[in-house]
């Protein structure tokens, strides 16, 4: 049981996310963030928050997207806490109509 | 409240009315009769807009398919599900006669109301039959699921005060979190734990396996099951003998220093060593850090209890932050229930008045028990009515009680969403509203706010307020007493104190449009140290550090506000460590044949037994699995991911082995709320329906199992 973070916020990273989340679960990389499965308490406060869809329950990540289940778990520990909303990626809003929203 | 653009859609505010202590201030939203959304109330202090993994898509679980929309009568084997639709007249009809027929027959204590806190409302939660049951003279049931005996033990010391607020630990620098897996059970106030931690508090979480909570402590220190006494009667030794104690605060705020000194003197980090399996140097560390880092704070939470000595260990735990003096400070101090300080009236809800003398008394936690005729009643139960708790999954020794069900000559009432493991059971069933389908007020039991619950859309098919079937029913047994014939928000504007000075300036319009409001004269969580100069709600205005001539209770509201035949037995005077019944070292002849200890915690995933019949909540807390560790599953040929059955004389249940150093060898770990029918055997079928040490509580820690391959 967890959320997770996936590809749509490469080089987004609209972090408007880490706002929601009560528990401090995101981490920052350099291009996106990952959520901790750890830490996560799985309340969803942060899905909403995505202008780009990135953020999932497991319960509901299509079957391309599994992978980043390990990436996040991976990634997450190794990455600083962000609970703070900071500036979005260079070019954020180009990718985010790119991709659709 | 607000209208937003769209005139179809409105929203109200809400009050989560589940059994947790967050009681989370909620925003129902509202399209063309349905409500379509359920979120946090963003304005709310504690809440912060955020609801828990339960709770998240509360909206869908108004219009769950499996919702009870119609009275219903059974035509089948007690136990098989077979019920067909009858009206709600018929369903009262039957029920009244029947009544009338047992209490002629054999007098009203032949019945027996049977309810906990599936809802958390003043109108419809633990009480809101007690009145009705009471008028009828029927034998008063006490409820001692969770909590209780952690109340007496509180009570004893410190009286009834809130104790430290829970958003003030944003001014910790040092937290305990005692028994309590915060990220699962108390999430908002772990919230507010968490930024203490992040702004340089040291969280250090005791419990006997590494909770979720206790993973991202800084220090987890895990005794073995039932001798957190033993730790907390060692961090007073450690505090006296080194001088740590606050001298001052003591001689001024606290009673019986000489005597628990005393008491204390032998209860040394080696001493304790032995019993905890914790390194004495540890203990010398936890005390001292303990004493020395302030403002310190303790979250004492409920599994503490769970054993035998677990409400003596809850009043060594009490004592220790006015040995110290943390309560001076702000973030300084212990949170038990801050429910005490509420303004509930719990006489006018419960109707006390109305008991005959001499009304018999039986608990929840041994109604197996009682229905199968152990317990030498008086009179015994031929007539059981059950809304807002589960039995069958809940309580102990759960295989009892699904015998005492199958009695024919037993007619059980169930009101409630779904057909539960005991509504299975009834002879009648009533569909219960839920939650945005009826006004209410939600009672916490962690933080110092009102919540409010408006009602804003209309129950499913026939289903009524547990309060609605109360009145029907009053009406029907010819009771004319005037609080049958309130309102729901007549219940409210009688069931609390508006004139305490907690409530100045609030009233019913101000909750219906804010759906919450700060108790008043608590303070700013940023300068409130509620005991700084002593003034506990005790008789004396002190902390007690000892008690004479204690006798044994369990908490009013608890027992339906009557004070006949309390438990009444003396207990010691001073706090101690007090051994489980059930340990290797306490009862080796019982751990020859069942070694290992279990644990029962809640599951993330679902709220009791609330929440294990949805599929999706299902799907996300995984099916039921018993954490091992490794040295436990190899000498047992047992594999990660093998299906074992957990069982003792008393049950079995099975499960998915999880190997995992989370658990100490010789712990066992499975949480609890899976459902019965749909799984082979639950939790309860193994836990003992004995008493703790105080205030009934339960035991479901204080229990030998063993494991093996499910065959």
């Amino acid at each position: 049981m967890t959320t997770l973070v996936t590809d749509n916020c490469q080089r987004c990273r609209f972090t408007e996310c880490v706002t929601a989340c009560p528990v401090s679960a995101f981490h920052a990389g350099e291009d996106m963030l990952f959520i901790n499965p750890d830490v996560c308490v799985d309340c969803g406060a942060c899905i909403p928050k995505c202008p780009v869809q990135a953020i999932y329950e497991d319960l509901d990540l299509p079957d391309e997207l599994e992978e980043w289940i390990d990436i996040n778990e991976r990634r997450a520990k190794k990455l600083p806490i962000i609970t703070k909303k900071e500036s979005a990626y260079e070019g954020a809003e180009d990718r985010k109509k790119t991709l659709g929203f | 409240m607000n209208k937003p653009a769209d005139l179809n859609v409105e929203t109200f505010h809400g009050g989560c009315p589940h059994d947790c202590p967050d009681t989370c201030s909620m925003v129902f939203t509202v399209k063309d009769k349905k409500l379509i959304s359920v979120t946090g109330n963003p304005d709310h202090p504690m809440t912060q807009g955020g609801l828990c993994v339960k709770l998240k898509d509360y909206e869908q679980r108004h219009y769950h398919p499996d919702r009870l929309l119609y009275p219903m009568k059974r035509t089948g084997p007690k136990g098989t599900k077979q019920f067909e639709r009858i009206t709600w007249d018929e369903a009262l009809d039957t029920i009244t006669t029947k009544w009338k027929k047992i209490i002629a027959e054999d007098g009203p204590q032949a019945i027996m109301p049977n309810s906990y806190l599936g809802h958390q409302g003043l109108v419809h939660g633990l009480n809101g039959g007690d009145a009705f049951f009471n008028r009828m003279g029927a034998t008063v049931t006490e409820r001692t699921f969770c909590g209780e005996g952690s109340c007496t033990a509180w009570l004893m010391t410190v009286g009834p005060t809130a104790g430290v607020d829970p958003e003030s630990f944003i001014h910790s620098k040092y937290i305990v979190i005692w028994a309590c897996n915060s990220a699962s059970t108390n999430l908002h106030h772990w919230a507010i734990v968490k930024k203490a931690q992040a702004k340089g508090a040291k969280i250090v979480v005791i419990d006997s396996y590494a909770s979720k909570t206790a993973k991202q402590s800084d220090w987890h220190i895990a005794p073995k099951p039932g001798t957190d006494g033993a730790l907390a009667m060692a961090m007073m030794q450690v505090i006296i003998e080194e001088n740590l104690q606050d001298q001052d605060y003591i001689d001024n705020y606290t009673e019986g220093f000489t005597e628990l000194a005393e008491r204390a003197k032998t209860r040394t980090p080696e001493w304790a060593e032995k019993i905890t399996g914790i390194p004495a140097e540890d203990i010398r560390k936890l005390a001292r850090e303990y004493a020395t880092s302030q403002p310190s704070a303790i979250r004492i939470g409920v599994a503490l209890e769970r054993t035998y000595g677990g409400s003596q260990a809850i009043r060594a735990v009490t004592c220790l932050p006015a040995l110290i003096g943390a309560w001076r400070h702000v973030g300084g101090g212990a949170i038990q229930f801050p429910v005490w300080e509420h303004p509930y009236k719990f006489d006018v809800m419960c109707r006390p008045d109305l008991i005959p003398e001499g009304t018999q008394v039986v608990n929840n936690l041994q109604l197996g028990r009682v229905l199968l005729g152990e317990m030498d009643l008086k009179t015994p139960i031929k007539s059981m009515m059950v809304w807002n708790t589960n039995p069958l999954t809940q309580a102990p020794e759960t295989d009892k009680i699904a015998k005492g069900l199958e009695r024919e000559d037993l007619f059980t009432i169930v009101a409630d969403h779904f057909i539960t493991d005991t509504a299975a059971y009834a002879d009648i069933i009533l569909p219960a509203a839920m939650g945005a389908e009826m006004e209410d007020m939600i009672l916490s039991w962690g933080h110092l706010y009102l919540t409010y619950n408006e009602k804003c859309i209309e129950a499913p098919g026939e289903a009524i307020s547990n309060m609605e079937i109360f009145r029907r029913l009053a009406k029907l047994m010819g009771y004319e007493e005037e609080n049958f014939k309130w309102s729901d928000h007549e219940c409210l504007e009688n069931f609390v104190d508006w004139d305490a000075s907690t409530c100045e300036g609030i009233d019913l319009d101000y909750l219906r449009e804010h759906g919450y409001a700060r108790l008043k004269d608590f303070g700013d969580k940023d300068v409130r140290a509620r005991h700084a100069k002593g003034e506990f709600a005790t008789e004396t205005g002190k902390c007690h550090f000892m008690v004479k001539g204690a006798k044994n209770f369990v908490a009013g509201p608890f027992r339906q506000m009557y004070e006949g035949f309390q438990p009444g037995e003396d207990l010691d005077s001073l706090p101690d460590y007090v051994e489980s019944r059930e340990t290797p070292t306490t009862n080796p002849e019982l751990a020859a044949k069942f070694p290992l200890n279990i644990i029962s915690p809640k599951s993330h995933g679902f709220l009791n037994s609330c929440y294990a019949n949805d599929t999706r909540k299902i799907k996300g807390q995984g099916e039921q699995s018993i954490l091992l560790n490794k040295l436990d599953a190899e000498t047992r040929d047992i594999k990660d991911g093998s299906v074992i059955k957990v069982f003792n004389g008393r049950g079995s249940f099975k499960g998915v082995a999880k190997i995992s150093e989370d658990v100490n060898a010789g712990i066992v770990v499975a949480t609890l709320g899976y459902w019965r029918q749909l799984n082979d055997g639950t939790v309860n079928c193994t836990s003992f329906a004995e008493f703790g040490d105080m205030g009934h509580s339960p035991t479901f820690s204080d229990n030998l199992v063993n494991v093996g391959l499910a065959l």
